[in-house]
């Protein structure tokens, strides 16, 4: 048993190296998809202190928006923008009829509201769309679906163009992501509501335009990860799954860090899928992927409550 | 006093219409699941069986005169919510319709004693073919074990499997697990290796570290025991890395058109068993376009109503027809009660001449059941994905129930004692 847990595996990764590559790019690529639903939760969290259950649903909504005006027959790119237009009048909307009157009430209560808001877009979503999986309509936005195929120490590294893409647009929406939050006015006054929200609102910062922007960049993440995911295996309500991934990468990096959740999600990502393949599968039958991430963060959690990255919270009594 | 004694009254006369009402329809309640991740394979199953049903309504007035409600409960395919449709439902129902093996698995013991049988087309426990033992249960017209045994013999005939290695890639849920008995049965016989590989419902969209074990085992064959969004995810990977299509086979719930649509002329090879076909010529498919699809009465699309799983569908649906037809003749009542409708299901006979009567050519198998016999065991055919639809690649396949017969037996015997007391059919043993 000891030689199992502790040699062989190594053994594995040294004897194979091209499949230890493959394993380490599908961890990767699987990883920056987890920080990017990872990062709509933190904004949204950073600014308002509101845990967004329904990040999941709108990943699922911005998708089938998408899906849905393209089989309208509008062209694809002008779908993209307008579905980018629901977003933000779904942001509007929320902040005005949900949020809003909410303001100042316990945390839970917003809690519990987002989970209404999941509710209400499974059924809107539904009513609209129907619940057929749809073919996501990669070609059209000219994402390109084949594949690299190369040969590093003699063996067999399969690179497909579409995770390629995702790796490469889901790093410069990150970038620019922090980019704006660090450079612009708007960016830094979603900052400092993170920060202080008293201090915020004493210095003139809108409470009600902030909530709108962070839960419109919310939608643009939720677009940019239902392409990605959507293009992988169709778009159906099932994708909201994938948002409960984003959990243990919140914990793991802490609820209000960025730079948590982009460092959480890619740890997680690349460490679950070389504990499934070189320890979960041999040793334990496989599936550890559902649960892995949890033991990870708990592990975490053991020694740093706040998390990798999140920030320590001193409360006099 | 009297304003009380009117509405008294009112109320009354209401109860006698309502149960008037009730009483003139034939309650066939479907736990369907038209939402959540499972919701793309439910919806075109139910779809058809709700449009057969109407069929029935419009065209004849029903079964032998009488109306069938053929009312859904969402289940979202969650089995805490099967199991309050259920409760639901059981007290006007002549049948329940659980739509889920987890959930099959919750109700078998209640419908045990409420005696209202369970028809679970195709899914649920597979010793429920043991009439005997589950005498309020049905698989018709195949079991998983059916399923698994069908697809081991199509291997077999395409080579020995002896040394041969075959990845079981399948749905961490009471369902996926369901044909392990049998394919590990015949790993041990014929000589090949099976390695098991489990899917979990989180899962189900990103299958990577599944199909980086595949590569990594190189298996020769993978049998895929798929349902819902865990179907398109395997495809949309096995054409990813590459893996040969001819040598992956589903089972009938991972042989659904739109899955394969994602994939297009990628998947051409794709395998998937399946007990029924679609045949948009059939005379029945010409009456549901005239008097359901065209007359607006129905949910789905002309695209959809010639796949697989709406062809299913009306399969399904047609069983229960033919089951509530039989027990009405035999007991010459037209509101069965669900014993009656017990006996119908267990004096199914659709031979080849029946099929063709119902307009239904082609689309399912001949088979028949017995008391002790809840399946059938109808065999099936072999689909294979052509680059836009499924055809047959195959002649009937049927099951060799003989070879798991012991097991069938067994397993029922062992829930019969896990769950004792358990009534058993004393009358059907002596058969």
């Amino acid at each position: 048993m000891f030689a199992e847990i502790f040699i062989d595996p190594w053994v594995d990764m040294f004897a194979a190296p091209d499949f230890l590559m493959q394993v380490l790019w599908e961890g990767l690529v699987s990883g920056i998809l987890y920080a990017l639903i990872a990062l709509g939760f933190v904004l949204i969290y950073r600014s308002s202190r509101i845990f967004n259950f329904a990040q999941g649903i709108m990943v699922v909504f911005a998708a089938l928006t998408l899906v849905g005006l393209h089989a309208m027959g509008v062209p694809a790119w002008v779908s993209v923008a307008l579905t980018l237009g629901v977003m933000f009048v779904l942001a509007v909307t929320i902040e005005r009829v949900v949020l809003r009157p909410l303001v100042g009430q316990p945390d839970i209560i917003l809690f519990m509201a987002t989970i209404g808001i999941t509710l209400f877009l499974i059924g809107l979503g539904e009513t609209i769309f129907g619940g057929e999986n749809k073919v996501m309509i990669t070609g059209d936005l000219g994402i390109p679906t084949g594949d690299t195929v190369l040969e590093p120490f003699g063996g067999l590294l399969i690179l497909q163009h579409l995770d390629i893409t995702v790796v490469i647009v889901a790093t410069l929406l990150v970038i620019a992501l922090l980019a704006f939050l660090n450079y612009t006015q708007m960016g830094r006054a979603i900052r400092a509501l993170g920060d202080d929200h008293q201090a915020a609102l004493s210095v003139g910062i809108s409470l009600q335009t902030i909530w709108v922007l962070v839960w419109f960049i919310a939608g643009i993440i939720a677009l940019v990860t239902g392409i990605a995911w959507g293009a992988r295996a169709g778009v159906s309500f099932a994708l909201e799954v994938i948002a409960y991934k984003a959990l243990p990468v919140l914990m793991l990096g802490g609820l209000e860090s960025i730079t948590g959740a982009i460092v959480g999600g890619l740890m997680i990502g690349v460490l679950e899928k070389l504990f499934e393949i070189y320890w979960g599968q041999p040793l334990l039958g496989g599936n550890t992927e559902t649960w892995f991430a949890f033991v990870l963060a708990l592990i975490v959690l053991l020694f740093r409550p706040q998390g990798l990255f999140g920030e320590r919270i001193i409360e006099r009594v | 006093m009297k304003r009380y004694r009117k509405m008294a009254l009112t109320a009354a006369l209401g109860a006698v219409i309502g149960t008037g009402a009730m009483a003139q329809e034939l309650y066939t309640p479907n736990m369907a699941y038209r939402t959540g991740p499972f919701a793309a394979t439910g919806i075109p199953l139910m779809n058809g069986q709700a449009d057969y049903m109407t069929l029935l309504n419009e065209r004849d007035g029903g079964i032998g005169g009488v109306k069938v409600d053929f009312e859904e409960c969402e289940t979202g395919y969650s089995t805490e919510k099967g199991v309050e449709c259920y409760e639901k439902t059981k007290g006007k129902a002549i049948v329940t319709q659980p739509w889920s093996t987890g959930i099959t698995l919750q109700v078998l013991p209640k419908a045990n004693v409420d005696e209202i049988p369970i028809l679970a087309s195709g899914y649920g426990f597979s010793p429920m073919a043991d009439g005997k033992v589950f005498q309020w249960a049905f698989n018709v017209p195949a079991g998983y074990w059916d399923g698994a045994d069908m697809i081991i013999q199509y291997l077999e005939e395409q080579g020995s499997l002896d040394g041969k290695k075959i990845a079981f890639l399948h749905l961490d849920h009471p369902f996926g697990k369901e044909p392990l008995p049998v394919l590990e049965m015949h790993a041990e016989d014929k000589g090949f290796e099976l390695v098991p590989i489990p899917v979990g419902l989180k899962e189900m969209q990103n299958q990577s570290a599944q199909w980086l074990q595949i590569r990594r085992e190189r298996p020769d064959y993978v049998i895929m025991w798929g349902w819902g969004a865990m179907n398109a995810g395997a495809i949309t990977e096995a054409v990813k890395t590459k893996f040969p299509m001819e040598n992956m086979i589903g089972v009938w719930w991972a042989g659904h058109d739109a899955d394969l649509k994602l994939v297009g002329e990628d998947g051409k090879g794709y395998k998937s068993i399946s007990w029924s076909f679609p045949n948009p010529d059939a005379p029945v498919m010409q009456e549901l376009r005239e008097k359901v699809i065209d007359a607006g009465l129905s949910q789905t699309n002309p695209e959809e109503a010639e796949g697989v799983f709406y062809g299913r569908g009306l399969v399904m649906s047609m069983i229960l027809a033919e089951a509530i037809k039989n027990a009405q003749e035999n007991f010459d009542t037209a509101e069965i009660s669900p014993e009656q409708l017990r006996w119908g299901l267990e004096n199914i006979d659709l031979t080849e001449e029946r099929i063709a009567e119902l307009g239904m050519e082609g689309m399912v198998p001949p088979f028949s059941t017995s008391c002790a016999n809840h399946t059938g065991h109808s065999g099936g055919w072999m689909l294979e994905w052509d680059g836009e639809k499924f055809v047959k690649a195959s002649d009937l396949l049927k099951a060799n129930v003989d070879g798991y017969r012991d097991l069938i037996d067994s397993s029922a015997a062992d829930y019969a004692e896990a769950n004792a007391p358990w009534p058993v059919n004393e009358d059907c043993a002596a058969e």
